[in-house]
């Protein structure tokens, strides 16, 4: 949730080294006046080192995957269990298992995967923050070659940040 | 692979972008002939819907035939993109960079031709809907004890989790595109792209769903054949009810499908001008890949023989004989020669980097499997346990233009999805780059510290 007063500076960096650190120098400049309200990185490619610099992301997507396959293995046991039943009032089984477990194993572990996989994509959008619209400071160059930085800062900071993203080698910056 | 660390990153995008622009004039001819072909198999199979099942010549005892050969075909074809993409991203081998777009792409529009072949194999296509499960008006749902039934919800879970995995994998692709496109396809890519701006967080979160979904694929895929195997050997029709079926059936999936990728990776070299990133190194790996997989089938295949020999079953013996010397020897010794004895050309590291020469085995290869698809389903029925019933079968004009058809609609389909998303992954190919142009540094960095070790204790030597 953006907060009103705040600016909004997007830097762009030739590689991801410059970008780093650029970072760490907003960090100090961070601990010396209080002046960066939030840091996010775009990137053309995943850096996994990513949260050395801007902290963990915490994103248990894994918790998704886990209750959704748990889900799925009951839904589909009881939906071909259920059946079986049905089945059972309307056919005499004449001696055969009214719930043939390893029979219904096999819909129950696709139903497992079927519900993990879904239920995974829900943990991908809801921890991923997409279908979401561009920003307005969005540069196609990073989806290219370059490293972007959008710093969200108070508008009393604004000119100090700016110089400290220029001096650490910005190619370009952008303020809304 | 070494090479592809001196690519810039902003010509990746050029190339990639570009294939959707300009592929060669070849693209335009296929696709006419595939569409042709679709187009002979839509007459064919409205004639059979008109007339009846007895146009393709299927009656008893060949309940089964070419439908369900191809059937198993195109979803043992499927078998290799999406399964292999997920065991080399869960192994971390860099060369699975260039090829698993479309190698997944290659599973969703094989699994969308199987999917053909069970409707059309019914003749009364307009009860499709009986296999939903939902009770009819007798208030009796479908048997889920059923093998078909276990075939129909597997299928279903491959189809949407390949599908899945196939999009998932292509959003920063498809961010890409939408940054540099205009018209229906900027609109077309902003749409699916859903807003990707490759923050961080993005990045996190699409790693961790990407390898969560991988974990669920590889056993996914093992269990669709398997089932798929099922089918056969949860009856009790000799040569079919056999213990090795799953596993067999997983093997051939595995061979045809590397042979399918290696076609569609010397086609897409061409047509769309990809040498840069469709190496001969990767194409080496793929083959050795392939090799391997083809001894692990051929073992499999032999040891079915072995076993139905030595347990002395006077049918399942009766059916390998048939097999053998029987009607149907052609089919059985063709696929021995295209699938047993031609992959041993592989063991040759010249071929193995000859493209052409791969292209042409790989084809010879699938023949061999399909074959063995037709040998596994029409031959048993054609020598079962009731003598009376013994009739040879071979598929007629109908069952061999649908057929035709098929190969038709996969590779328009294939195409149609090269020519409007990029089949090589930019992204990924980017951090292929960035990963060996750092290795290299590093190693560089260590050459020169070695340097300069050597050089100060030789100074303190002479000192």
């Amino acid at each position: 949730m953006r907060k009103k007063n705040l600016k909004f500076l997007f830097a762009l960096y030739e590689d991801f080294d410059r970008a780093r650190d650029a970072v760490a120098e907003l960090k100090i400049l961070d601990l010396k006046e209080t002046a960066v309200e939030d840091i996010e990185l775009y990137s053309p490619i995943e850096h996994p080192e990513v949260e050395e610099i801007l902290g963990e992301i915490h994103q248990p997507i894994q918790r998704f995957t886990f209750f959704g396959a748990i889900t799925g293995a009951i839904c589909a046991f009881l939906l071909v269990a259920a059946a079986a039943q049905s089945m059972f009032t309307v056919q005499p089984q004449g001696g055969k298992a009214v719930i043939p477990i390893p029979a219904d194993l096999v819909i129950t572990y696709e139903g497992t995967i079927l519900f993990g996989v879904w239920i995974t994509l829900l943990g991908f959008f809801v921890y991923s923050g997409i279908p979401r619209r561009l920003t307005r400071l969005y540069s196609r160059k990073v989806s290219e070659d370059q490293i972007g930085i959008e710093v969200q800062v108070t508008p009393e900071h604004a000119d100090a940040v700016r110089s400290t993203l220029e001096k650490s080698g910005a190619l370009e910056i952008r303020e809304v | 692979m070494d090479k592809m660390k001196d690519i810039e990153w902003a010509k990746i995008n050029k190339d990639v972008l570009g294939s959707l622009e300009s592929p060669r004039m070849i693209f335009w001819v296929v696709l006419a002939v595939c569409s042709l072909l679709v187009a002979a198999g839509v007459a064919a199979e409205a004639y059979q819907y008109n007339e009846g099942l007895g146009v393709a010549l299927m009656n008893r005892p060949h309940f089964w035939q070419l439908y369900i050969s191809n059937f198993i075909f195109w979803i043992g074809m499927s078998h290799s993109g999406t399964l292999l993409s997920a065991v080399l991203l869960l192994t971390n081998a860099d060369w699975r960079k260039p090829i698993y777009r479309f190698a997944e792409a290659m599973t969703l529009f094989s699994i969308l031709t199987a999917a053909f072949f069970p409707v059309i194999h019914l003749g009364r296509v307009w009860n499709l809907y009986w296999v939903m499960p939902y009770p009819n008006e007798r208030t009796i749902w479908p048997n889920f004890r059923s093998p078909l039934l276990w075939d129909a919800s597997a299928i279903f879970t491959y189809a949407t989790s390949s599908a899945l995995f196939l999009y998932i994998g292509m959003i920063p692709d498809l961010a890409i595109c939408r940054d540099n496109a205009k018209g229906w396809r900027k609109k077309l890519y902003s749409m699916l792209s859903l807003g990707w701006m490759g923050r961080a967080r993005e990045w996190l979160a699409f790693r961790k769903t990407y390898v969560l979904m991988g974990c669920f694929l590889v056993p996914l895929a093992v269990s669709v054949h398997s089932i798929v195997a099922s089918d056969f050997a949860m009856s009790i029709m000799p040569d079919w009810h056999i213990t090795s079926f799953p596993p067999y059936f997983v093997a051939g999936a595995l061979y045809s499908g590397c042979a399918a990728i290696i076609t569609l990776f010397v086609m897409l070299r061409y047509i769309f001008k990809f040498e840069e990133y469709m190496t001969v190194d990767i194409m080496d790996k793929i083959a050795k890949l392939t090799f391997a997989i083809a001894m692990v089938w051929n073992f499999l295949n032999f040891s079915e023989y072995a076993s139905i020999w030595y347990s002395n079953d006077m049918y399942e013996k009766e059916v390998l004989i048939q097999k053998l010397i029987g009607p149907y020897w052609p089919v059985v010794w063709g696929m021995l020669l295209c699938s047993t004895v031609a992959p041993f050309a592989m063991a040759f590291e010249k071929f193995r980097q000859n493209m052409w020469a791969m292209f042409v085995l790989s084809i010879i290869i699938q023949l061999g499997m399909w074959l063995e698809r037709f040998q596994i389903v029409s031959p048993p029925l054609a020598s079962n346990h009731e003598p009376w019933t013994w009739a040879v079968v071979w598929p007629g004009t109908v069952q061999m233009t649908i057929t035709a058809a098929s190969f038709g609609w996969f590779t328009m389909l294939f195409l149609i999805f090269c020519k409007v998303f990029p089949s090589v992954s930019m992204y990924e190919v980017k951090e292929l780059v960035f990963h060996h142009r750092r290795v290299s540094a590093r190693s560089e960095i260590e050459d020169l510290d070695k340097e300069k070790e050597e050089a100060l204790r030789a100074q303190e030597g002479v000192a």
